[in-house]
């Protein structure tokens, strides 16, 4: 191989923004996912579930309000808040009981929760493959450098942006974002100071699930909506709220970060292995540092 | 005098049954025992298979098969090689089947043919597996193939590509055997045909990869003359929304196996991108023949929609059990294996022949580019050239090659 046509500004250029649309949609999972293990102490297995309930919601939903841009506009805002319910309901109903319980079991339970969740979404929508269509204005590509660039990827990066302000204002700028963080540290005192700790744990949860939906309704014009794509996410969600340090919802930028570009860049330098970059960034990662890159709650 | 009298009730009732059980086994029925994935993912090609066998059935049984039914039990394999083995092992001890067809899963059948068929000599009729091992090296007297594999599709693709005047290739693929098995089988053939082609680069990534935009931004940038793709299953959604979101198939020529596969096109909608070659071996709306359209209706009006691929080997696969039996004249294992070698039949394809040498079926490929279609609407595979199962299929010298005879 030529590899002076490889290293060239432009192919690194691209390869750099196509990884960051990629951090973006793996940020907004794991950020919720590491919100609730921060505020929670729950490792959400079923994350990966509300993600791809996330995802069909999207494309029933966009089919609901008559398909085309404003289908897709209307459902990217309302499959979260479907996923919101979802996880309500879960909360309320089976969540607040558990959360005395060792991790292990809550680890057990999430992941029987994820194959129900799965059956359920295969009952609901069925085992075909879905397909959701990216706006008129976000199809097709620009060129960027000289490299052809999705425009949709192109959105994910001003969104991934914004869902990070959004989080960091609501958790440092809210009172409810407050008493939130101050339960991911000390539980006990914030419940003896007179908060109803229950349901700013039911918040807290319902939020990053939130998220979880937002990603996969996000995720849903790039790829076939359909079964398995729970599995798919969850290891990788799961590895970057490591990396990144568990709980700490920046932690999960800068794993997705690692995630992402290392993977766009080892397509680039070595493709045939592309697939374990990210892993190989994981293991060296917590060789380095075993709590993650940034300050674990835990 | 009682103790006496119940022995004799007893003996008499053994006796009856001795007596009754070769009498009703006349009349028992043909067993079938299908092994498929039948939930996960992979559950849609496993339903789509079964639909298309039933349809197939619903017609031989009305006249019957050597004045016997054809009957079947399905068990769910999970897409898993272990739970497929134990099925298998199931159906052929306790249910006692004549037959074992099965699986989307190229793993789960190469050792259900291996420690079921081979061990228990129970014919195994793959059906829509696509590993060329199959009915290749691993072949032997009791597996059967009525489905395509990658051998073909690789040199449908060979055999294609080779005609076109492109030099510097890149492949990209789902990094598992289907993905490799496709890949090799191409370039192994294009190669063959055209020695002055040269491989510039190769891409793998983890199959159903959601986001290939990455991969193909590299590959655009190194320039290639053509582009092999060797993906399957949920990756070729995302392979084929990547072609279009960055209008790769405009600047570089790419063919797909199975990128017509309408399963792929029809979801995709207006999504689907424009001038990409693919290689099917079934199309629902072509070739427009009688036998064609007849299947596609009756099984429209069975199912409420056309007939995807896995519908299409389902159905070959039930008429070639039963006229292997007719021809075989009776239910015996061997015989049916006799009557199966070399076996034509008639199919909405037109004719196909069971070859004797590695007991696969001889079907066509169909090479197509894709365009829009307003009837459809979506991208379905036109100016459509059909490449006949001997031009595609490995000789039974290169077959007896590979099995090292």
């Amino acid at each position: 191989m030529d590899i002076g046509q490889v290293f060239t500004f432009s192919a690194l250029g691209s390869q750099f923004l196509v990884g960051l649309s990629r951090a973006m949609i793996l940020f907004i999972v794991s950020a919720g996912m590491s919100f609730v293990l921060g505020v929670l102490r729950v490792p959400n297995i079923a994350h990966g579930s509300l993600y791809m309930i996330g995802a069909f919601s999207a494309f029933s939903l966009a089919n609901l309000f008559g398909g085309g841009s404003g289908g897709f506009w209307l459902a990217l805002i309302a499959a979260p808040f479907v996923v919101a319910i979802v996880a309500l309901v879960a909360e309320r109903s089976l969540f607040c009981h558990l959360y005395e319980r060792e991790h292990l079991m809550l680890l057990l339970f999430t992941f029987a929760l994820m194959l129900i969740l799965g059956d359920l979404v295969k009952m609901f929508w069925g085992a075909d493959y879905r397909s959701i269509m990216a706006p008129d204005a976000l199809q097709g590509f620009v060129s960027i450098l000289g490299s052809p660039f999705p425009r949709y990827n192109l959105f994910l990066l001003i969104v991934g942006p914004l869902v990070g302000i959004g989080l960091w204002f609501f958790s440092n700028k809210t009172k409810i974002g407050k008493i939130a963080r101050a339960a991911a540290v000390d539980r006990e005192m914030v419940g003896a100071i007179g908060i109803n700790v229950s349901w700013v744990f039911a918040f807290a949860f319902v939020l990053g699930c939130f998220l979880a939906g937002l990603g996969g309704a996000l995720v849903s014009p790039m790829v076939s909506v359909s079964i398995g794509m729970d599995h798919d996410i969850i290891m990788e969600a799961f590895l970057i709220v490591t990396i990144g340090g568990l709980g700490n919802m920046w932690g999960a930028l800068v794993g997705s970060l690692i995630f992402g570009l290392t993977q766009s860049y080892g397509v680039l330098f070595w493709p045939q292995f592309a697939i374990v970059f990210p892993y190989i960034a994981v293991v060296i990662v917590l060789t380095w540092r075993p709590r993650g890159m940034l300050k674990s709650v835990w | 005098m009682k103790k006496v009298l119940w022995v004799f009730i007893v003996l008499l009732g053994f006796f009856t049954l001795f007596v009754i059980y070769p009498l009703s086994s006349d009349a028992k029925p043909i067993k079938v025992g299908i092994i498929d994935c039948y939930s996960g993912p992979a559950a849609v090609f496993g339903k789509d298979a079964l639909n298309g066998f039933k349809l197939a059935l619903e017609d031989i049984n009305k006249k019957g098969v050597l004045g016997k039914k054809i009957e079947f039990t399905t068990r769910d394999t999970k897409f898993k090689v272990d739970i497929a083995l134990n099925m298998a092992k199931e159906l052929v001890m306790r249910e006692d089947v004549d037959i074992l067809v099965g699986t989307i899963n190229s793993g789960a059948a190469l050792a259900v043919s291996d420690a079921v068929a081979k061990k228990e000599k129970v014919p195994f009729m793959v059906w829509i597996s696509k590993s060329e091992r199959i009915t290749g090296e691993k072949g032997h007297r009791y597996v059967f193939s009525t489905g395509e594999n990658t051998a073909m599709a690789g040199k449908a693709g060979g055999v294609a590509l080779s005609k076109k005047p492109y030099v510097k290739y890149w492949i990209g693929g789902d990094d598992y055997s289907y993905g490799h098995d496709i890949a090799n089988a191409a370039w192994r053939n294009l190669k063959a045909l055209k020695p002055d082609v040269k491989m510039i680069g190769k891409s793998w990534w983890k199959p159903g990869e959601p986001d290939l935009a990455p991969y193909i931004t590299s590959i655009l940038g190194a320039k290639p003359d053509a582009v092999i793709f060797c993906t399957g299953g949920k990756s070729m959604t995302n392979v084929m929304k990547a072609i279009k979101a960055t209008g790769m198939a405009e600047k570089v020529p790419v063919w797909v196996h199975t990128g017509t596969d309408h399963a792929v096109l029809k979801p995709l909608g207006a999504e689907g991108p424009e001038g990409v070659m693919g290689t099917m071996d079934y199309h629902f709306y072509y070739p427009e023949t009688a036998a064609n359209m007849a299947f596609v209706e009756a099984f429209q009006d069975a199912y409420g929609g056309p007939p995807g691929f896995p519908a299409f080997h389902g159905y070959i696969t039930a008429h070639f059990i039963a006229e292997a039996y007719k021809k075989a004249g009776s239910v015996d294992t061997e015989k049916f294996i006799n009557a199966l070698e070399g076996l034509k039949i008639e199919s909405p394809a037109g004719k196909l022949e069971m070859r004797a040498c590695d007991h696969q079926v001889t079907l066509p490929m169909y090479l197509g580019v894709t365009k829009m279609s307003a009837k459809y609407g979506c991208v379905i595979s036109t100016d459509i050239i059909t490449l006949t199962g001997d031009e595609v299929l490995p000789t039974c010298g290169e077959i007896r090659k590979a099995r090292g005879k």
